[in-house]
């Protein structure tokens, strides 16, 4: 059974406790790269990131790119959307479509 | 003894007849300019004779000369730092008397009858002695110490014996057994004769040459055969120049057969002005050169390897170990080939005579590590390694394959290796050495008890990169595993740090054993290393970014007298590891 997470600042992510769903607050970059990558091999299968966190580690974001499994998914935090989350969905559809149909 | 008649002239082949007193294989004069010659076969009273010289000008009826003694060397004082032609004539004695080329019917005896040597008896009068034993030293260069030897056949009681200076014609000593025999510091050996020895024994030292690739991946032991077989351009001769540079070899017999001229001049010029790293001396004072370029006749060819062997067979009875390099042994079998076509043999594959294999392996065969003759039972090795060109670099060709079947070494050449500029373009994919169990024993006893465990990683690291080297191919390099990537990784750094090596560079150009364990401790490290923190959750371009690569790379460059920064570098590497773990690795979950 897989299991899921989320990661980020501790303001955004803290809701998600009320879902049953992993909490892991991070604030500065080494530390939010050490916990995703620890995630990754625990067998967690969907990660939730904060874009805001993920600006920090892209390197770590496009190591999960290229695999089936964990899903790096990122999500708006409580400031706001720097919209890198949506920018990845519609290059994800465009490869798979051949066009951008968002 | 009767006159022969020449009935027949082709090239370096006389046939003569009214021959019928004379042997196989006994040298002969030819014609009034006392041409050299051997005979190679007799059929009733006309002998084939395979004449060492120019034979233009020659025609039928001239008359032959037999001297009634088979091709034979002279073996004594005076050997070493000389430059023979294939019939062991100094060729600076001929340059002195005859200009920069060879004339025909020069004579000269191999060792200098005029120059005195001082000889210091080792055996007392009364004592008795048997063939091989030593009754005297010459001092003949500064570090070699010329034994000399009862020969085989005398045995007695020494009568008479002096000290002093002579020269090698002069009897230095009398034996008496059932006749008197008087010894001199010379004696002559028939070079198609093995010399006697007591014993053969296993091979199982290494010889060390301090070239990375063979003495850790591929060892030829002291007494053994090797082959080094490469398309041209390969750099066969840089291979074999670099090991009669630095083999730790007592004497160096280096026979340069069939190839360019410039090749000997380059050794001429270079070995005098390096100092062997053992001794300290110059490189020449251990060296005899047999020279047979190509431009010189084809028929001594045939006997260049004979007489380069049989002289290091003389030394290697006095106890020494000796090497002989034979560059390279294609243009000997193809004077073979060129007189058994004018015998009108008939011819095997490629043209080459059918018994190409059997003289091939009575060469190698006179390899050994042996006992020898004489009562202190002192040991001696004869290491012989040859270069065989074949053409195109297919070794599918005669020549090659009768080589490897008696050799136990094959350092095969690689021409795609020597493009990308890979030197020494040993292949070590399919190259072999069949000593490497007992050399593997004696490595792990005196250099490092992990040494063979070492060796057999870093090869299976180089296999395993082939094969993925396959699939990058296909897929590309992005597709593998970041273990896999580094693997390629590791096994480049093995390639490009620990075999590639440098024969130009002052201190590539020697690596002691004791550097080459700690160097490939280094190149492995890296690979453990990396996998530690990959495991551990760092990513492979922080590995493959540190600085002490380039450390790594350079190692090879550091001194002799400097071999601990080596581990200097392991120790950087795992402290480099470490804190790469603690910034970016997993937490312990």
């Amino acid at each position: 059974m897989y299991k899921v997470a989320v990661v980020g600042d501790k303001d955004s992510i803290l809701g998600f406790k009320a879902l049953g769903i992993d909490v892991y607050p991070v604030i500065e970059k080494d530390e939010a790269r050490r916990v995703v990558d620890t995630l990754a091999r625990n067998k967690y299968g969907i990660i939730f990131i904060t874009e805001q966190t993920a600006s920090l580690i892209p390197e770590t974001i496009e190591r999960y790119n290229n695999q089936m499994l964990p899903a790096v998914i990122l999500i708006p935090s409580n400031q706001g959307t720097l919209n890198i989350g949506m920018d990845m969905i519609n290059k994800n559809v465009e490869k798979a479509v051949g066009t951008n149909i968002l | 003894m009767k006159v022969g008649r020449i009935i027949k002239v082709s090239g370096p082949l006389v046939v003569a007849e009214g021959m019928d007193e004379a042997n196989v294989y006994d040298v002969v004069k030819v014609s009034d300019n006392k041409l050299i010659g051997e005979i190679i076969e007799m059929r009733g009273d006309k002998a084939s004779i395979q004449v060492y010289e120019e034979t233009t000008g020659i025609g039928p009826g001239e008359p032959v000369y037999t001297t009634g003694e088979p091709l034979s060397v002279e073996l004594g004082p005076g050997l070493v730092t000389t430059m023979f032609d294939g019939i062991q004539r100094p060729l600076d004695a001929i340059r002195a008397i005859a200009g920069d080329f060879l004339t025909r019917g020069v004579e000269m005896p191999g060792l200098d009858r005029e120059k005195k040597w001082h000889f210091t008896p080792t055996v007392k009068v009364g004592d008795q002695v048997e063939p091989g034993d030593v009754i005297g030293t010459v001092q003949e260069t500064t570090v070699v110490l010329h034994k000399i030897m009862v020969p085989p056949g005398v045995r007695g009681k020494v009568k008479s014996i002096e000290e002093g200076e002579f020269t090698v014609v002069d009897t230095v000593c009398v034996v008496e057994g059932d006749k008197d025999y008087n010894l001199q510091m010379m004696q002559k050996w028939p070079v198609r004769r093995g010399r006697p020895y007591a014993r053969k024994l296993n091979p199982d030292e290494p010889l060390i040459t301090g070239q990375r690739v063979i003495d850790t991946f591929f060892p030829a032991a002291k007494g053994g055969t090797a082959a080094v077989p490469g398309p041209f351009g390969s750099g066969k001769t840089v291979v074999q120049h670099q090991l009669a540079k630095w083999a730790d070899a007592e004497i160096i017999v280096y026979v340069g057969c069939g190839e360019r001229g410039n090749e000997m001049t380059d050794v001429l010029m270079e070995f005098p002005e390096i100092k062997d790293p053992r001794t300290g001396e110059s490189l020449m004072n251990r060296t005899i050169l047999i020279a047979n370029t190509s431009n010189m006749p084809v028929a001594a060819r045939e006997a260049s390897i004979y007489t380069g062997i049989t002289i290091a067979e003389y030394f290697r009875d006095m106890g020494y170990s000796v090497a002989i390099m034979a560059d390279s042994t294609s243009r000997w079998a193809e004077a073979l080939r060129e007189m058994s076509g004018r015998l009108e043999e008939m011819p095997g594959d490629e043209g080459y005579p059918a018994y190409l294999a059997s003289r091939a392996a009575e060469f190698y065969e006179r390899a050994g590590k042996v006992v020898c003759l004489g009562n202190d039972e002192r040991v001696g090795a004869l290491t012989v390694i040859g270069a065989v060109s074949p053409p195109g670099g297919d070794i599918s060709e005669p020549v090659s394959q009768a080589t490897l079947r008696i050799v136990k070494v094959f350092w095969g050449l690689d021409s795609s290796l020597a493009y990308r500029r890979h030197f020494p373009a040993i292949n070590w994919l399919n190259s072999y050495s069949l000593y490497q169990n007992k050399v593997d024993e004696w490595m792990d006893k005196n250099i490092d008890p992990d040494f063979s465990k070492n060796r057999i990683k870093a090869m299976t690291l180089l296999q395993e990169e082939s094969s993925l080297q396959e699939i990058v191919r296909l897929v590309g390099r992005d597709s593998l595993s970041e273990g896999d990537q580094l693997k390629l990784e590791a096994a480049k750094t093995i390639r490009e740090d620990f075999l590639q090596q440098n024969a130009f560079h002052e201190e590539d150009t020697y690596t002691s054993l004791n550097k080459q364990n700690l160097m490939l401790k280094m190149v492995l490290a890296f690979y453990d290393e990396g996998k530690r923190a990959l495991d551990n959750g760092v990513y492979l371009n922080e590995i493959l970014d540190l600085p002490v690569r380039e450390k790594i790379a350079r190692a090879k460059f550091i001194g002799e007298d400097k071999v601990s920064e080596i581990e200097n570098i392991i120790d950087e590497l795992k402290n480099n590891i470490d804190e790469l773990i603690s910034k970016g690795g997993i937490l312990d979950a």
